[in-house]
């Protein structure tokens, strides 16, 4: 190692205490930057340098951020699952963590570098996080977490196949590929949430003495697991089908049988800290299936990509600011409670998601006029929730 | 009272349990439009189509009187053979020699092809509403005879015992240990007739009314209109599960918490 290098990692050396600091740190900056940027540019207030935006934005949105997400999550996670076994050490964080930041850049200059190289510096971080986890969850003999190792490998192969496409290799068309990963992601955010949501109402009830049992029962995701899978293929073989409609239904309809998990007893707990956000993440997942499978089936309507956004800035957008506040806290060693920035960051995301999802219930005249404005504002207001993020965050994940 | 207020109180949360049902059902459907990109309209039409016909004929083709007519019919011979069967069946479980007695005539009822009552009930009633109300007793008495009797057969001697070593009132007594328990085995048979009912009244109709939906039926086997036939099943089964899932189950849940 070069003594540059060293002096480098001497500094950053508080943020690699935990697998989630250094990640959860540069994750809101890109967000930030990334969509404020997709926002100028989609309105037509800026021209981007990159050919293919499109593909752009949406590699970026998921695959970007996405790992990021998984970078912060899956090692606090695994770790925590396994009696605090240590998965990562500090030089692989570090080396993980700008191996995706060298990823980011790549796909920034694809027109430049092009597919083959930015394939190489995306790719192996992937496989890397896959390779980190796999001990733990194969040993485990009940193997109770192994579903998210398989995920990640699944997102693996869609990740290459992408790159496939991109390269000409297979004549698949890359968007359709994206739709595939869409869904692949929403499959880890189920398999996610469900443990996260356990981890933290349970302590939520522990901590206001609340005696009952928070349980994300596990066969009614499975079912809305299998609506997505269904979901998902059928959209990437028969694109187009009515048949999307109704599996679009199922999805919604499985999605909202998770909520049954959200009574307990007597008690209504959604409106309780942390436990609003997961719901919203679940709720805003279902109406994104609801609205596309009603798409499929009403013709003329043509809102599918905007409706896939409750899924995107909706889902993600919730998902992770909620997992990067629960994780920033709790494994700083602080209790979790909120604060009128963070409820109001929740509401911000909530905002930009209906801002942006539910263009095609604007009256016409409206949106002719104030289209950019809507795509710009929705960005910017999304982006905002994350600045709220670090304003509040940056110096705890900088603490020793 | 309580009981009632206990109902509304929880249906709401009963109400949203029901999309794990939906969800399945969605797919059902999925799996029905498939079919029809398979085969064609003319042996499955699409689900969409299926539905909007459904909507069209409710709104505008007069198909609620017909509706109401098989609904009527389906009720009425529910109700006579709720009735009859559960007082029977209670009486007959009382004692072993009815009990025994009576057995081998209910599974000759059970045994008994609906179609085969709906010809006799044609040959002594005529065509109306009393061969279809009546096909729809025999088919569904034996169902419910059977739901009392094992009831009444199987009462715990235990409890009935400790009950009368405290001396417990006959009123306590079959609020408290009579009913909770035959009511358990009552109730499903009660559910089981409904469908019964639901099912033979059709049957019933399309072969020995002029009116109702099984007639509705006839008609559009008649002229080819799959899609109107497909129309009248999904109005059946939409009327069966609002009346089972909202009615029934509820009270089901509520009078069976003490399993809990």
């Amino acid at each position: 190692m070069t003594t540059s290098n060293s002096a480098l990692l001497n500094k950053i050396k508080p943020f690699l205490t935990n697998s989630f600091r250094l990640i959860f740190l540069l994750l809101p900056i890109y967000i930030i930057l990334s969509i404020t940027l997709w926002g100028l540019v989609w309105s037509g207030y800026l021209p981007l340098f990159i050919q293919n935006q499109l593909v752009w934005h949406i590699y970026e949105m998921m695959f970007g951020v996405a790992s990021a997400g998984i970078i912060g999550f899956i090692f606090t996670f695994v770790s925590e699952a396994y009696n605090d076994i240590v998965i990562i050490s500090k030089k692989q964080i570090f080396y993980i963590v700008m191996l995706w930041l060298i990823g980011r850049i790549a796909f920034w200059m694809i027109d430049t570098l092009g597919v083959y190289v930015v394939a190489l510096t995306n790719l192996p971080l992937l496989i890397w996080i896959v390779f980190l986890i796999a001990k733990p969850l194969i040993v485990d003999p009940l193997r109770n977490h192994i579903s998210l190792g398989l995920i990640l490998i699944s997102i693996v192969i869609i990740q290459g196949w992408f790159f496939a496409s991109l390269a000409g290799w297979v004549a698949t068309d890359a968007m359709s590929i994206l739709k595939v990963a869409l869904g692949s992601f929403m499959v880890l955010e189920l398999l996610a949430l469900r443990r996260i949501a356990t981890g933290t109402i349970n302590e939520w009830l522990d901590s206001n003495n609340v005696d009952d049992t928070f349980v994300a029962r596990p066969p009614r995701y499975n079912i809305a697991i299998l609506c997505i899978i269904l979901f998902t293929l059928f959209e990437f073989l028969f694109p187009y089908n009515p048949i999307l409609g109704w599996l679009g239904f199922a999805v919604c309809a499985a999605i909202l049988n998770t909520l049954n998990d959200f009574f307990i007893d007597e008690k209504i707990i959604i409106f309780k800290p942390y436990v609003l956000p997961i719901f919203l993440v679940l709720l805003s997942m279902a109406i994104g299936y609801g609205l596309m499978g009603f798409d499929y089936l009403y013709d003329g309507f043509n809102g599918i990509n905007h409706f896939r956004h409750f899924l995107t800035t909706g889902v993600f957008g919730l998902s992770f600011f909620t997992v990067m506040v629960i994780i920033s806290t709790i494994h700083t060693g602080r209790k979790l409670r909120t604060n009128k920035w963070i409820n109001l960051a929740i509401l911000l995301i909530v905002i930009a998601t209906l801002l942006r999802s539910l263009m095609p219930f604007f009256p016409l005249s409206f949106m002719a006029e104030n289209a950019s404005f809507i795509y710009l504002s929705s960005s910017v207001i999304w982006a905002t929730a994350f600045i709220i993020y670090l304003m509040i965050f940056s110096s705890v994940l900088s603490e020793n | 009272m309580a009981a009632i207020l206990n109902i509304f109180k929880n249906f709401p949360r009963y109400l949203w349990s029901g999309w794990g049902a939906i969800a399945s059902i969605f797919l059902f459907i999925a799996l029905w439009e498939l079919g029809y990109q398979a085969y064609g309209e003319l042996v499955l039409p699409a689900p969409k189509d299926t539905f909007l016909r459904l909507v069209n004929m409710l709104l505008h083709e007069g198909i609620w009187k017909e509706m109401q007519i098989t609904i009527q019919r389906a009720l009425w011979g529910f109700v006579i053979s709720v009735t009859i069967g559960s007082s029977l069946g209670l009486l007959a479980g009382l004692f072993v020699t009815t009990s025994m007695m009576s057995r081998p005539l209910v599974t000759i009822f059970m045994g008994m092809p609906p179609i085969a009552w709906i010809v006799l009930a044609m040959i002594w009633f005529g065509m109306g509403d009393t061969a279809v109300i009546f096909t729809v007793v025999v088919a569904s008495f034996p169902i419910v005879f059977i739901g009392a009797l094992q009831g009444t057969r199987t009462l715990e001697n235990n409890l009935k015992e400790m009950a009368e070593s405290f001396h417990a009132p006959l009123l306590m007594k079959i609020k408290d240990i009579y009913f909770p328990h035959i009511f358990s085995y009552i109730f499903p048979s009660w559910i089981a007739a409904l469908g019964m009912s639901w099912k033979i009244v059709v049957m019933a109709e399309l072969l020995s009314s002029y009116d109702g939906i099984g007639a509705e039926l006839a008609v559009t086997r008649s002229q080819l209109d799959t899609e109107g036939a497909l129309a009248l099943v999904l109005m059946l089964v939409i009327s069966l599960l609002f009346i089972e899932y909202f009615l029934m189950e509820p009270i089901k849940r509520e009078v069976e918490q003490w399993r809990d």
